[in-house]
């Protein structure tokens, strides 16, 4: 009886979660009566092929991708370096950088972006509102989220084997390049999805510190203003879609290697 | 490094309308923004970039509704002059514009964009125009300029005309929701009927608001004194303690009026026509209202011929008739009203896009020194909780 | 290069440090110290001079502990409710979902992909005045005939707990999956009451990610404005609205940044407390 009371309730939380996107899917096939989309009217794939007819929204969502892939690549290299560092090494300021690390998280993203913004108002003639200011941004704000990922595999790991290697007569770079690298990929991985589902989703510092340029959340933001028109709808299931295609994938890919490994055994 | 005065050189440098000589900077290799870039703009472009706000043009939809034919005009428009436009709607609210834009006009830079609009009841476009980050209109190329109304020949924030021409007026009135309540025909009833409780919407602009209450409260809004500002207020005050009031809203009041998340709101014009709902109706207040002007402006960066050759166009009374009745909202352009009646019979019965001398008899203006005044903008914002 | 790093070896952390540190230093650390320079600033906008004015901080709390108060409050009961929502369901999923926990844990970050702002419209149009959910209440009579969900206190919190649900549920299930499962077995054979097995052994190992999760909700969310905006009225305005207002709406650069100090500082505050409480360890990790 209780276990079945905890699944129920376990679903019904489910339900919750996504009980909006079911809705923003929903809605992402009606075809609106008037430039409201509220009430359901009937069902059209239009604004599915049509979907980039919305001055604006096509450069948004590319800007928003540009910027997410660049700043996750960046901040993931950054953060795993840190990361190494603390786990691996001691050395003088350790504990100074593990808070230098903690605090971009412990502050709201309003303060971060609005201190971004002031920086970059009183640096005028290096940094121009835009892109740039941008992936600035965004990597400052992911990176401390890569360091305590990778952080707490590396943690995990026995770090034996890389002592090893290095007893054997490897140079470090060597052990990183063949044993240390290849123990923390799936940890990297694993954070630089975060960062990109972070940096894709990120409406607040962006918002502060995008000048005129617009990524898909500021976007949003601004035709929100009068009507959301059924193609927000499109892209942002869009994403969704995608971002759960590739994690069934991942299921699918771990449960076969899984598979192996028993195969080989 | 002196951060102020690296601010202020470059202040002095965009309002002088120089090239900003940017140091080799380290977002050019980002590929920051694009396009933009330099303050002059001399040379005519085949692109005209304009920012407006949305529902505010004719599109094939409002056209039909209109009992216009043919082409939109930007169509027109690129047909003629061989320059196409992007039309951005992302002028979501004055304030939130000026703030997104001003990064990039403070450092001398464009902003991708060769006409933008700004509300003359608010604060911002005098900020445009005070801190020399509009540019001259080159009226050589402007001849329809002639077609001007002289109401607005020489507005008090731009006497002569250089910088800025009228897209469109409106008109402050109240709307509501039909199914949930009867008329709303006074201010006091919006801001006071108890069945109406938390299902009210006012503007978050100070002029448009404050301007309706100050009519109510029988105070000139044109000659905003202490005494009117805070007897408005407190109208509002209460209002907002009682909980009638549900949220201050830009332009997005027109979607909930139709949900019936509000039932009445204070509104602008045309919006609740664009609405297309019939169930929400519209109406003047019984003191009146506060008629405003959205102005075209070149913003730094922007190319001065394109954009003039654009506000030439708009200025033809065809053109500017097409526009009022695709937006139903109020041209500038003398002889309006004749075209329109030529393109369409039954046209000059829009009297949201053609208001009878009546309606404009009932029409004030808001003072501008109410907007310059930092203490009652902060009041302003606190009585919205912020 | 191996051998340089076998020579210098004391460098070598530094040398890994130092283009994350740099950018944090450069992104993170100036930026404060600007808003620290422009929170001391008096003037109206665009010309601002810099004179020590810390009035500003005192007229910040004068003007705004409501709004403070308010923010810490809607982000704790959020906080509580994320927990109370999270814990059960990543527990199913960590010991009972069996091969399904990938998609359950899938399901768990899918908000993250529809932006921020379009389900928080969602829930806008889910709880309209005029909506299905608020039509069944109304008919179950748990809502007055003119009662309401959106524009209270309770959508906004719904909306804060909805929004960072994810920072919530994700350390936790992390917590939970490293717990060796023998030990529950062993516990069970020494206890033999589940509830107690849970209460000494479960609870307590999953007690870092509890604390981690607690962070990463209460952070985000006390300095939130988009939910009191869209879902709220003038009377659930939070910190962040003000700032924003301040920075986009007034142009009143000392105010905000002084606001934002403040909101920082109050949360470092909270922090430390907290610590003191978890201890410190649990919280740099």
């Amino acid at each position: 009886m209780k276990r079945h009371a905890l699944t129920v309730y376990a679903l019904l939380v489910v339900g919750y979660l996504m009980l909006p996107i079911a809705v923003v899917i929903l809605f992402s096939f009606n075809k609106p009566a008037g430039r409201f989309n509220y009430v359901w009217e009937e069902f059209t794939l239009d604004n599915w092929v049509h979907w980039n007819s919305i001055l604006g929204i096509q450069d948004a969502i590319i800007t928003s991708l540009e910027v997410g892939l660049l700043a996750t690549l960046v901040a993931t290299v950054l953060g795993t370096l840190i990361a190494i560092a603390i786990v691996r090494h001691q050395f003088v300021g350790r504990g100074t950088t593990n808070v230098l690390v903690f605090l971009p998280m412990s502050t709201p993203e309003i303060v971060l972006g609005a201190s971004l913004l002031t920086l970059f108002l009183n640096t005028t003639a290096i940094f121009q509102l835009g892109f740039g200011t941008i992936f600035i941004a965004h990597v400052m704000f992911i990176v401390s989220f890569i360091v305590v990922t990778v952080k707490a595999r590396l943690i995990g790991f026995d770090r034996h084997l890389e002592e090893a290697a290095l007893d054997l007569g490897a140079n470090e770079v060597t052990t990183f390049r063949k044993i240390t690298l290849p123990l923390i990929a799936p940890a990297m991985l694993a954070a630089a999805l975060l960062g990109f589902a972070l940096s894709i989703d990120d409406f607040v510092i962006t918002y502060f510190n995008a000048g005129a340029t617009q990524t898909f959340p500021v976007f949003v933001w601004g035709i929100a203003r009068v009507s959301v028109p059924p193609q927000v709808n499109v892209v942002a299931s869009a994403i969704f879609l995608v971002a759960i295609a590739l994690a069934l994938g991942n299921v699918f890919w771990q449960y076969r290697s899984a598979k192996k490994t028993q195969g080989a055994t | 490094m002196n951060p102020r005065l690296t601010r202020q050189q470059l202040l002095r440098r965009g309002a002088a309308g120089a090239t900003l000589l940017s140091l080799p900077s380290l977002l050019a290799a980002c590929g920051g923004g694009g396009g933009g870039g330099d303050a002059g703009g001399g040379e005519l472009k085949d692109v005209l970039n304009f920012s407006n706000w949305e529902l505010y043009i004719d599109t094939a939809q409002t056209r039909k509704a209109a009992g216009l034919t043919g082409p939109t005009t930007l169509e027109q428009f690129t047909t003629e002059s061989k320059i196409k436009v992007n039309y951005y709607e992302d002028v979501i609210s004055n304030s939130e514009y000026f703030a997104t834009v001003q990064g990039r006009l403070r450092q001398g830079q464009g902003v991708d964009r060769d006409i933008i609009v700004s509300t003359d009841n608010d604060r911002f476009l005098g900020e445009y125009l005070t801190n020399g980050w509009a540019l001259k209109l080159d009226k050589d190329l402007i001849p329809n300029i002639t077609n001007l109304i002289d109401a607005q020949a020489s507005p008090p924030f731009d006497p002569n005309r250089e910088y800025t021409l009228p897209w469109f007026s409106g008109m402050d009135g109240i709307a509501w929701n039909e199914e949930l309540t009867g008329p709303i025909t006074t201010v006091t009833q919006l801001l006071e009927d108890p069945k109406l409780n938390g299902k009210v919407g006012v503007w978050n602009s100070m002029g448009d608001t404050l301007g309706l209450v100050m009519l109510e409260n029988g105070d000139d809004p044109a000659k905003v004194t202490d005494e009117s500002f805070d007897r408005a207020l407190a109208v509002i005050q209460k209002a907002q303690d009682a909980g009638q009031i549900r949220r201050f809203y830009g332009n997005d009041y027109a979607q909930p009026l139709a949900t019936g998340d509000l039932a009445a709101s204070m509104a602008w014009s045309g919006d609740i026509l664009n609405l297309g709902d019939p169930k929400v109706k519209w109406g003047i207040a019984e003191k009146g209202g506060i008629i405003w002007t959205d102005n075209m402006l070149i913003p730094l960066g922007g190319s001065v011929p394109t954009a003039s050759t654009y506000m030439n166009f708009v200025y033809d009374p065809t053109i500017a008739a097409q526009l009022s009745l695709g937006a139903n909202y109020i041209s500038s352009t003398k002889g309006v009203k004749d075209e329109a009646s030529k393109l369409n019979p039954d046209a000059s019965a829009n009297t949201l896009a053609f208001p009878t001398d009546e309606m404009l008899s009932q029409m004030h203006q808001n003072d501008p020194a109410m907007f310059s005044n930092p203490d009652y903008e902060k009041r302003w914002l606190a009585v919205q909780g912020k | 290069m191996g051998s340089f790093f076998h020579r210098h070896k004391g460098v070598t952390p530094y040398l890994l440090l130092a283009p994350g540190i740099l950018w944090l230093a450069i992104f993170f650390l100036i930026p404060l110290a600007f808003l620290g320079y422009q929170s001391l600033q008096s003037g109206l906008f665009p010309d601002f001079q810099f004179t020590w004015e810390f009035s500003n901080f005192s007229n910040a709390i004068r003007d705004y502990h409501e709004q403070f108060a308010r923010s810490f409050v809607y982000a704790g009961i959020a906080t509580i409710a994320c927990l109370v929502l999270a814990y059960p369901l990543v527990y199913w999923i960590a010991f009972r979902a069996g091969p399904w926990r990938n998609l359950f844990l899938l399901f768990i970050v899918a908000p993250f992909f529809v932006t921020y702002l379009v389900r928080t419209l969602a829930w806008l149009n889910i709880l309209a005045d005029e909506g299905p959910v608020v039509g069944v209440l109304r008919d179950l009579h748990v809502l007055g005939p003119d009662g309401r969900l959106l524009a209270t206190t309770f959508a906004v919190v719904s909306g804060i707990t909805y929004n960072f649900f994810p920072f919530m549920a994700l350390p936790i299930y992390v917590s939970l999956e490293q717990i060796d499962p023998r030990l529950l077995e062993a516990a069970k054979d020494l206890y033999a009451s589940s509830t107690q097995a849970f209460l000494r052994v479960t609870l307590p190992l999953s007690a870092p990610g509890i604390v981690a999760g607690t962070l990463l909700t209460f952070i985000p969310a006390a300095g939130d404005f988009i939910n009191a905006a869209l879902l709220g009225t003038p009377s659930q305005a939070m910190i962040g609205n003000v700032i924003q207002a301040k920075f986009l709406e007034s142009l009143d650069y000392p105010s905000a940044a002084s606001l934002s100090f403040l909101l920082m500082g109050s949360i470092l505050v909270a922090l430390l407390i907290y610590a003191r409480i978890v201890g410190s360890e649990r919280l740099t990790g």
